[in-house]
């Protein structure tokens, strides 16, 4: 069977404002209260697992790619960090805050702060889950207030570019007769 | 030692070269390194498209064609919304100088009543001519009554209703006409802010130009009124500044006194601070504790005060103000208000240094609280020097790191100074400008901000201003930024051009001239006015204009405000939030000109900048046929 393309998120550069919605979004989608002001009240702990940086005056979130082979998957000593069907998965249950996958993650997606995990405070990597468990899709997609951020189904994009490519060639064809003897 | 290129990009000034190096090595952080953890800013505040005047919101405009909301959840679009952030701006700036000017007036009201804790009247002259000007009689009357009517006459323009304010008079009729006309001559300093904030509350004035107008009588009131009265009133009370010398920069503090910096922007305390220091009892202590003597220094605009009128030398502009603490070799920086870092309380905490906030209005975390009150105002300074000498024990001289630089600077030019040395008459100048030997004449101001490299801004535009035989008058940050690269001597002279060259060299005087703190802006005013009054024309005919290269504050709109509704082409250093809206950047940068006769320009690079400024000049030459 052919492997499953699991999809990734793409940002748009020119569209990214540097606002950081983003990254409240991603904090608030990952928290019980599922709101920022909701987790504040209740005094949870806010992480992000994106960031915006700023590079030569251009502004970009930066998030998990969701390798399909994943240096953070190869590199982890207790198999916290493997791969599913659709994204790359942390479980902090079994994470012991070793920071390899920090350290090889070409994209410095991935993180290590203190979180609870069943009652007990410790120390494990966080990074980006897609939002698979939130039914909307990515909530940093749903929160761009400029629509820099999508979430893309490599197959499709291929797909997608493929038929364009061969209906370019097509319309060629039909408006260029020689081409065809 | 080794300087990182991320190092020398910060600043142009080898001391705070040293210095960053030094919080490195420390493992302190300055206000450049919380700039880079800033980044990136979010664009909406960037182009003033964030609204959150209303708990419907917070609001925000998308910039792009084809995605996101156009419209607050009330209807407003970014043209209001950046007019609404923009005015707010300038009630926040006129504010803060008119809060300032209403303190010197209170202080002159307790001098004048006998309850001020050691201040007297020190400009006699000067406070009859304002007398003169409200219309009050000192026929027999003491010194000390006609102060307490001119205190009274000037408390009260900030709470009139009706207008006008008396020194806003001092412009010319035409201009004073013009206001009239556009309904922006101001009725009293705290109406034209108070208005601003009912204005631009949800569902009150929604039209982007006649917001922007409103925005311009409160600055008008600020340029005009509370900064001019703040100006003219320290002069009565502490005396009109004149020329005298100092130095500049981080190594005026000294390895074996006692240092204390005053830092923030009124001259009330930092005069008192200054005579404290001379105290004998204080030099006995300092003596006893091992201290050569007690060396007070200036930061920022309260440091220009009391460098304009006592020579105090100064340590830095705004960025220098973590550096100076970080030196090690502080035992006390004294504050009031504005531009104080709250950073100041966990640096501090790393040295011996007291971190002494003075101001009912300004507490800091990790400062040490002594209120200030005029009518005991010498037995508190005394307490507070007190604190600082004994303070010198406890420095590590071994943690002692003083750059060497310090420049010597020639300061002190009021309008009075500067009219004394033409020889008691504007005449020589206009005959200078008349012939072109001086082209016109440049006001340049402003803060630091470390969006532009320290001093960079200032510097260069200033430099490429008087090789083209533009004379620079200059306040606040600007001012220090001039005086530490060696501007503000005489010397200075041969960086300028021909004609300027010439006229610095017969008169003696720097090709920069050093006119103030922030509130001093209204001296370039005053001056302005009575060159354009000389010459019978408007401000806006003459062959001046003002930039503020490194500008960062609240204060610094409403000046650029004010100056542009004076009639001056105003070119700023980093962009102001208004790109959101293109018919308010317009409006500031090209429709103004209709309205007021001048408007705005944005130019990061100095020398364009400059020659935006000297095209210009030129222009206005030509026009006025010299």
């Amino acid at each position: 069977m052919e492997q499953f393309e699991g999809p990734f998120l793409l940002v748009d550069p020119q569209r990214c404002v540097g606002c950081h919605t983003c990254e409240l979004a991603c904090a608030a989608a990952h928290t019980q209260a599922g709101s920022i002001i909701g987790a504040v009240l209740a005094q949870e702990r806010l992480h992000r697992r994106n960031r915006v940086v700023q590079v030569e005056g251009v502004k970009l979130p930066v998030q998990c790619r969701q390798c399909q082979d994943a240096p953070c998957v190869r590199v982890c000593p207790t198999g916290a960090t493997y791969r599913t069907e659709t994204y790359t998965a942390v479980d902090q249950a079994r994470c012991i805050g070793c920071r390899l996958c920090m350290m090889v993650c070409p994209f410095g997606a991935i993180h290590v702060a203190t979180t609870t995990v069943a009652g007990q405070e410790k120390r494990a990597a966080f990074k980006c889950d897609l939002c698979v468990d939130r039914p909307d899709g990515p909530a940093c997609v749903a929160a761009c207030p400029t629509k820099a951020l999508s979430l893309r189904y490599p197959r499709q994009e291929a797909d997608r570019a493929s038929q364009a490519a061969a209906r370019q060639f097509l319309e060629a064809l039909a408006s260029q007769p020689q081409l065809c003897s | 030692m080794a300087v990182s290129d991320k190092i020398l990009k910060r600043s142009i000034d080898p001391s705070v070269h040293q210095m960053l190096a030094r919080a490195e090595e420390l493992g302190l952080e300055t206000a450049w390194d919380r700039y880079e953890a800033m980044l990136p800013e979010c664009g909406f505040g960037e182009l003033g498209v964030c609204c959150r005047n209303c708990n419907m919101g917070p609001c925000r405009i998308s910039p792009f064609e084809d995605a996101g909301p156009k419209r607050g959840v009330c209807g407003a679009t970014a043209d209001i919304i950046v007019a609404r952030n923009l005015i707010r701006m300038i009630a926040a700036g006129a504010a803060a100088h008119s809060d300032h000017g209403r303190d010197l007036a209170h202080t002159m009201l307790l001098t004048a009543e006998g309850k001020g804790g050691g201040y007297e009247i020190r400009d006699e002259q000067k406070l009859q001519a304002l007398a003169a000007e409200y219309n009050i009689s000192t026929e027999g009357r003491s010194k000390e009554e006609t102060a307490l009517a001119l205190a009274r006459a000037v408390y009260a323009e900030f709470g009139k209703q009706e207008g006008p304010i008396q020194f806003s008079r001092r412009a010319p009729q035409k201009r004073v006409g013009l206001w009239q006309k556009l309904g922006i001559d101001p009725r009293g300093v705290d109406r034209e802010i108070v208005e601003i904030m009912h204005r631009t509350h949800i569902g009150v004035d929604n039209d982007p130009v006649n917001l922007i107008l409103q925005g311009l009588r409160a600055a008008i009131a600020d340029g005009w009124g509370g900064s001019m009265i703040a100006t003219e009133i320290s002069d009565v009370l502490f005396g009109t500044p004149k020329p005298t010398r100092s130095l500049a920069n981080l190594g005026v503090l000294k390895a074996d006194e006692v240092n204390i910096i005053v830092h923030g922007h009124e001259p009330t305390l930092s005069e008192m601070i200054v005579a404290a220091s001379r105290d004998a009892e204080m030099l006995a202590l300092a003596t006893k504790l091992g201290a050569k003597g007690i060396n007070v220094v200036g930061l920022c605009c309260t440091g220009n005060e009391v460098l304009m009128r006592h020579g105090i030398p100064l340590a830095g502009n705004f960025l220098q103000q973590e550096l100076a603490v970080i030196t090690g070799a502080v035992e006390a920086i004294i504050v009031d208000v504005q531009c104080i870092m709250p950073a100041l309380g966990n640096l501090t905490g790393c040295f011996h240094t007291k971190f002494i906030s003075t101001s009912p209005k300004a507490k800091f975390p990790g400062a040490t609280h002594i209120e200030f009150h005029e009518e005991q105002a010498y037995d508190i300074a005394k307490e507070i020097v007190r604190l600082a000498v004994e303070n010198y024990r406890w420095r590590k001289p071994g943690q002692v790191v003083i750059p060497n630089d310090k420049v010597e600077c020639l300061v002190g030019f009021s309008t009075e100074a500067i009219l004394a040395a033409l020889g008691g008459s504007l005449d020589p100048l206009l005959e200078q400008i008349k012939s072109g030997a001086i082209k016109g004449i440049a006001g340049v101001v402003g803060c630091n901000n470390p969006k532009v490299q320290h001093d960079f801004g200032h510097v260069y535009l200033v430099q490429e201003l008087i090789k083209n035989n533009v004379l620079v008058v200059t306040t606040g940050c600007n001012a220090i930024a001039c005086a530490k690269v060696g501007l503000m001597l005489p010397e200075a002279a041969a960086q300028a051009g021909d004609g300027l060259k010439a006229v610095c060299q017969s008169l003696g005087i720097p090709p920069v001239l050093h006119m103030g703190s922030c509130v001093d802006i209204s001296r370039i005013l005053t001056m302005c006015a009575a060159v354009a009054n000389a010459l019978g024309v408007d401000i806006s005919d003459l062959p001046v204009a003002g930039a503020a290269p490194e500008w960062m504050s609240e204060k610094a709109v409403s000046i650029g405000s004010y100056v542009v509704s004076s009639g001056i082409f105003t070119v700023l250093g980093t962009v102001p939030p208004v790109l959101g809206s293109s018919a308010v950047t317009e409006l500031l940068t090209s429709g103004a000109k209709e309205v007021v006769g001048a408007a705005f320009a944005v130019e990061p690079d100095p020398v364009k900048a400059a020659q935006l400024m000297i095209g210009h000049i030129e222009a206005k030459r030509t026009a006025l046929g010299i």
